[in-house]
């Protein structure tokens, strides 16, 4: 009796593996597409302004930190377990730091010691998902609420930690060949994760894991080992992400940071990753989902258009990409 | 003898002493938590804390039966919550703006609560895409919508719906009794009733209910729908007593609302909780912020707690589930 299949759905038919034909119709591709898109209608509807080096700088210095913690978010999602709570860490990674350098404290230690207790948040998140198996979307959601808490009583009554310090500040917004600095820095970071991923070792544990932990346990990988690391890679992004923001606006706020998740992951998965299943998508095409939004917003900002539409194209995009990675094999809701 | 053994094994898939395990702790945690404020402050035992907790209890309570609607049904969590609140919220201010009576009032607001309800499923059922991703993007489009239509709206001074915001019964707010009545009634159609056995059996196992007959669609649109009926009851009670909101009004609410679902025992990943257990989890979380008061702590701090016990929760949730899993 119970050995009868309670799974009777049709499997989908799958075309075999060939190199060529996942370079045109993978995620990276249909995202490079859509980017192609936006920029195409930037350059008709803006001119030739819109891709001028002073407009990609402005597009470039909103884009370092999204870029930043998204390229580290990445690996998390991979590994099949989002991580909600990144937009809180930025948050209270700023307002650390900032209490730090406002207490007299150099700048090198006080990053430090803020990277160091984002670690610390990676790993109580990890013991809440990898150890206890709790829902990863539900657990992070509460370390989200409970960060963002602290991060509100460390800002005080103030609402904001002033912390400006003139080398890190100049150093932060310094420019290379007329771009930001960091912006070239994090697309230099966005290529090294893209080879981590697709050359290394871990990259392909990583891959493995999220796909299907029960086929990588059996292959001798650590599913405990690789998904703890993936959190602690996301939630170390999240306090990179907050150092540079104390750069960019010389304080940190109660509100720095807020939701920068939902960003990030819509972001993410207009560019072919998923959060609810690992496994699939690519650094280069969650940058290239970044930009497109970016570039969408920019369109938008120039035409003095409301930016809630930015909102609304993001939305339709996201339900246009899911249901494309559903036609590629994604997972069908039934 | 094995059939009989069988059949009387059925009914209880699990130990008799864990059912109980969700309310007894509920109740423990709650009375201490009661217990604590009432020593340090003995002012803390007043009708005015009563009043402060019943109102919070109200929409969250609502909120909490459409959310646990979703999630025992196995659609997990519907994201899309604070859009669908301040919708309906703002049909009713304008109902009410217009003039028209209570009744009519909350018959809009609960049509426009299942019309998106109804949205949300086509996607889902039709697009075959999951519950999440698909209440995520709804959210953001329909925020986005409603800050282009409306910056700010409340209910008229005087009218039928803001004199029911405020209006007492029995020593308790209006709005809090119809909450007792719902999650009462709602609990018992869930456990008894073929449409509430059919959701849950969905949740628990979507291939064995439909091997059984039980259609997914029509089962997928009946939970969204209830549930954005519930939204929509609740964005009434949000009207009534909120005072002016705008768009993002709603937000702050998402996270009670599941932390009550998930202590309440109701799983997320569908098929088992009982929605009576939110009459606990619900007082507990409104009872919070209100002790927090008594302490003399900021309000910034309600939302350290809560999400320390959102992750607790779901730890101890996950946990059960890993340990119960064959």
């Amino acid at each position: 009796m119970s050995d009868i299949p309670a799974r009777h759905t049709p499997q989908p038919f799958v075309l075999p593996h060939h190199p060529v034909r996942e370079a045109l119709t993978g995620s990276v591709a249909s995202i490079a597409f859509t980017f192609i898109v936006v920029i195409a209608v930037g350059l008709f509807w803006i001119g030739p302004k819109f891709i001028s080096f002073g407009n990609v700088s402005i597009i470039g210095t909103f884009l370092i930190v999204p870029l930043l913690v998204g390229g580290f978010a990445g690996f998390a999602l991979l590994a099949g377990v989002v991580d909600l709570s990144i937009g809180s860490v930025v948050g209270i990674s700023a307002a650390i730091f900032a209490w730090f350098v406002s207490h007299q404290w150099g700048v090198l230690p006080a990053a430090c010691i803020t990277l160091a207790i984002c670690l610390v948040i990676g790993a109580l998140n990890a013991l809440a998902i990898v150890r206890f198996g709790a829902d990863p979307i539900a657990a992070t959601l509460g370390m989200l609420t409970a960060l963002r808490g602290i991060t509100w009583v460390l800002c005080g009554n103030q609402r904001m930690i002033p912390a400006f310090d003139i080398t890190y500040f100049t150093l932060i917004n310094s420019q290379v060949l007329g771009l930001p600095l960091f912006f070239l820095l994090a697309i230099l970071l966005t290529l090294i994760a893209a080879i981590i991923v697709a050359k290394t070792r871990l990259g392909r544990h990583i891959q493995a894991v999220g796909g299907d932990d029960r086929a990588a346990a059996r292959a001798g990988i650590s599913v405990q080992g690789v998904r703890t690391a993936a959190l602690l890679i996301s939630a170390f992004g999240g306090g990179l992400g907050g150092l540079v923001y104390v750069g960019q606006l010389g304080s940190a706020a109660g509100a720095t940071g807020l939701g920068l998740e939902f960003q990030v992951y819509a972001a993410l998965m207009i560019g072919g990753y998923s959060i609810l299943r690992g496994g699939v998508g690519n650094p280069i095409g969650g940058a290239l989902g970044m930009l497109a939004v970016a570039g969408v917003s920019n369109i938008l900002d120039l035409k003095a258009i409301s930016p809630y539409y930015v909102n609304i194209i993001v939305g339709l995009l996201l339900l246009a990409a899911v249901l494309l990675d559903r036609f590629r094999g994604g997972d069908t809701y039934e | 003898m094995s059939v009989s053994r069988t059949i009387a094994s059925a009914p209880t898939p699990r130990p008799s002493l864990e059912g109980w395990g969700t309310p007894i702790t509920l109740v423990v945690v709650w009375a201490a938590l009661i217990a604590a404020t009432g020593l340090y402050r003995p002012d803390f035992f007043a009708h005015q804390t009563v009043l402060a907790i019943a109102f919070t209890m109200s929409i969250i309570g609502v909120l909490a039966i459409a959310q646990g609607l979703v999630g025992i049904s196995g659609g997990f969590i519907d994201l899309s919550q604070p859009a669908c609140l301040i919708l309906s919220g703002l049909v009713a201010v304008r109902l009410s703006e217009a003039g028209q009576p209570l009744l009519l009032v909350f018959l809009g607001a609960i049509v426009i609560g299942m019309t998106w309800g109804a949205l949300n499923a086509a996607i889902i059922v039709f697009a075959k895409l999951n519950p999440v991703i698909v209440t995520l993007s709804t959210n953001f489009i329909g925020l986005a919508a409603l800050y282009l239509v409306f910056q700010l709206a409340q209910v008229p001074n005087g009218s039928e719906i803001y004199a029911m915001g405020r209006a007492r019964f029995l020593g308790l707010p209006v709005i809090w009794w119809p909450m007792v009545l719902l999650i009462v009634l709602v609990g018992y159609m869930v456990r008894y009733s073929r449409f509430g056995r059919r959701m849950t059996a969905v949740g628990g196992n979507r291939f064995a209910a439909k091997a059984r007959g039980i259609s997914l669609t029509s089962t997928r649109f009946a939970t969204f729908l209830a549930a954005g009926g519930f939204v929509g009851f609740a964005a009434v009670l949000f009207a009534s007593a909120a005072g002016p909101f705008n768009p993002s009004s709603a937000s702050t609410l998402q996270l009670s609302v599941i932390a009550s679902v998930i202590l309440a025992g109701i799983s997320l990943a569908g098929g088992r909780g009982s929605f009576w257990m939110l009459l606990l989890s619900v007082g507990f979380l409104a009872t919070i912020p209100t002790s927090l008061v008594f302490f003399g702590l900021s309000s910034d701090t309600q939302s350290i707690f809560q999400g320390i016990l959102l992750m607790i929760a779901v730890a101890i949730d996950g946990y059960r589930a890993r340990r119960g899993a064959p």
